[in-house]
């Protein structure tokens, strides 16, 4: 029978695996949205100049969104399958209402996205520029269809609404009260807008770790000053969306702590630190649910929020200032510092991100669906060894993952808009025009 | 409605045998079709655009196993826990290899690379075969075992194998192609695949029907939401594959993005 080992075990891989797979979406959903608006504009000005910049941004940044999407992705898969490793007891109790919304997400977002992304990415040849930059709006608008639908899985176990209790476990009661679960579409909003903030930040870094370079070698090396348009530009798009998404992320952020209040009093006093009333309402969790600990884990709480608004912020007020900066074209050629300081915020918004997820989190335990399943009962009944093989190979290749996708993600950053493969024309032998061809052979 | 919600299910996992155990075979068949670098990599071009269409095939089985099946789900997930850490984690691993492949120009990156696509479609392809012995004994809740399971694994990854190679006939050309036909004769045409797929599809369904699925659906308010919605996308997603196969139809003979 499980011991508790088995539940911690499956805790840590449960945390790990979707906090590694959050630091892929965040980083995707934001840079996806960013890459359409790219292209659309690369579209409508396709006779121009301009036209022929944003096509150049769309194949480097859309690189990016590419081996960041590739590896999101991967790390998905176990997390959807990982409900029903680890995790049977919710498809037993809460399954009736809670896989629907992964069932929609799979079939009617996922499986859409996917279809589409190939199409974009091996397909850029193939179609007329509108057809092929309506295919990334199918892809960006089903990620956030997608986000949506786990939101409403997430903001149910945060928040259960909708529902009939039976002997077996529950029931759906309210369809419409489970899509509009106000859990749900608050933390979807706070998603949107921190999403976009990574790739903000993503970007920004990127751009001025391009024009620090820039500087350092001096224009004259043949392209470079395209480069440096390119990047002065997408360095300019970046800075000038931080702020108001920053705002709109905090804005949703502030709704959800206001409704936290009624939604989950608990947390609400944990991260009060409102120990009067945490005594109070584990006195009366025990007499509605009987003996046990109703808190959740308290410097854990507290911290992760903590660390989640103090790294908002700093992002907030160095976020503002470089919008003021980056109407200076001298600023955002030069200021050398400045370019440093972009390059090294590149981590925030991710570590805001994690500390968010920590907070809702870790912040509902006991419970796996607030207040209905406790999270010791939905484990799946495997044995302590087989969780640690599970968590142990899992972990490593996560980690992996993790390390190999930045490695190449900075390398691709590195190298710049001339060495990008993405939509490069395969018809042609050698795979088209490359004006720097590599010094190592490419096969 | 539980029927209706079979199907679908039934639907989405032939989808993906049939679809995401061809590119899965070319994968295992690797080292055997591309004999240098340059070579792997036209052969990964065949599978290029649909691996990634491919796949959600049962991601999307995934997901209508869990919406409308949720006990059986977990209790299957749970009872295969040994079978289904080796798939997943092969089928990460093949993945990554494809997707970084192309992202770095070392001989010793795509050596690995292609090693990774290799072991990660074996691996997957071969805790298919333990799964299906475990579905087809009537047992889903723990792994199969014995020699009966070891010879339906290594029946099952053959035919993965058979039905890569008869995808990649139709697919590859120059030496690659060559190979491919030196191996299979005057069978690598349409019919032979046809007959591979038909294979491929016999499977699951043989496993489905072993498993108490009207019994274990999810509750009629669920189904009589979710079914409808689902049968009313399917037609759409159809066409959005058929839309990317009817785009790539055309032999490789070039490398691609991968």
């Amino acid at each position: 029978m499980n011991g508790s080992e088995a539940l911690d075990l499956a805790r840590w891989q449960f945390a790990l695996t979707a906090a590694a797979h959050f630091l892929f979406v965040s980083l995707t959903l934001g840079l996806a949205t960013f890459v359409t608006a790219v292209q659309t504009w690369a579209v409508l000005r396709r006779r121009s100049r301009q036209g022929a910049l944003y096509e150049r941004m769309v194949r480097f940044w859309g690189q990016l969104y590419v081996v960041n999407y590739a590896v999101g992705i991967v790390t998905g898969i176990v997390m959807e399958f990982q409900f029903g490793l680890a995790w049977s007891g919710l498809g037993h109790y809460a399954g009736n209402v809670f896989g629907a919304s992964l069932a929609m997400e799979t079939v009617v977002a996922f499986f859409v996205e996917s279809t589409f992304l190939g199409l974009w990415i091996f397909g850029w040849h193939r179609f007329g520029p509108r057809v092929h930059c309506a295919l990334l709006w199918v892809v960006t608008g089903t990620a956030y269809l997608s986000a949506y639908w786990i939101l409403v899985a997430n903001g149910f176990l945060n928040h259960p609404v909708g529902h009939t209790q039976t002997d077996h476990g529950i029931e759906l009661a309210d369809a419409g009260a489970v899509l509009t679960n106000p859990s749900a579409l608050l933390a979807f909003g706070h998603i949107a807008g921190g999403a976009a903030v990574t790739a903000a930040f993503f970007v920004a870094g990127v751009s001025a770790y391009h024009l620090f370079r820039c500087r350092t070698t001096g224009e004259d090396a043949g392209g470079d000053a395209d480069d440096a348009v390119l990047f002065r530009r997408s360095l300019r798009i970046a800075a000038f969306t931080a702020p108001p998404a920053l705002l709109f992320t905090a804005v949703f952020g502030g709704l959800q702590l206001s409704a936290l209040a009624s939604f989950q009093p608990m947390k609400d006093a944990v991260w009060k630190a409102e120990t009067a009333k945490i005594a109070r309402l584990q006195a009366d969790l025990v007499e509605r649910f009987g003996p046990g600990d109703h808190v959740p884990p308290e410097s854990l709480t507290r911290g992760a929020a903590l660390l989640m608004l103090v790294a908002f912020a700093l992002m907030l007020y160095l976020s503002l200032g470089s919008a003021l900066l980056a109407f200076f074209r001298p600023a955002v050629e030069r200021f050398r510092a400045w370019h440093l300081l972009l390059m090294a915020m590149v981590p925030l918004p991710y570590v805001a991100m994690t500390a968010g997820w920590v907070f809702r989190e870790v912040g509902r335990q006991p419970w796996v669906v607030h207040e209905l399943l406790r999270t010791e009962d939905a484990l799946t009944d495997v044995s302590a060894g087989a969780m640690r093989v599970s968590l142990t190979v899992f972990g490593t290749l996560f980690a992996l993952l993790l390390v190999v996708n930045w490695w190449l993600l900075l390398r691709t950053a590195r190298r710049g808009p001339r060495a990008v493969t993405l939509g490069r024309d395969e018809r042609v032998p050698d795979g088209g025009p490359s004006p720097e061809p590599d010094p190592v052979p490419s096969y | 409605m539980e029927i209706l919600a079979a199907a679908l299910l039934g639907f989405f996992t032939v989808g993906y045998l049939v679809l995401g155990g061809a590119d899965l075979g070319v994968g295992m068949l690797l080292p055997h079709l591309g004999r240098d670098g340059r070579e792997r990599r036209l052969v990964l071009a065949a599978i290029a655009p649909f691996f990634l269409g491919n796949e959600v095939w049962l991601i999307a089985a995934a997901g209508v196993f869990i919406g409308c099946f949720p006990a059986l789900e977990g209790d299957l997930f749970g009872g295969q826990f040994a079978v289904l850490v080796p798939l997943l984690a092969g089928w990460v691993v093949r993945d990554a290899g494809l997707w970084w492949r192309g992202r770095a120009a070392h001989r010793a990156w795509h050596a690995l690379c292609d090693g990774m696509v290799t072991v990660g479609s074996w691996a997957a392809a071969l805790s298919w075969g333990w799964l299906l012995a475990g579905l087809l004994t009537g047992d889903p809740t723990g792994p199969a075992g014995g020699p009966a399971a070891v010879l339906t694994a290594l029946g099952v990854a053959a035919l993965f194998a058979v039905h890569g190679m008869a995808f990649a006939a139709l697919r590859l050309t120059g030496p690659p192609h060559e190979r491919v036909r030196s191996s299979t004769g005057r069978a690598g045409g349409a019919g032979t695949f046809a007959l591979t797929s038909a294979a491929m599809a016999v499977l699951p369904l043989a496993a489905g029907a072993r498993l108490p699925l009207t019994d274990t659906a999810a509750h009629g308010p669920v189904l009589g939401l979710l079914v409808p919605a689902l049968l009313a996308v399917t037609p759409l997603l159809v066409a959005a594959q058929a839309w990317l196969w009817w785009t790539f139809r055309g032999r490789v003979t070039g490398p691609s993005y991968l």
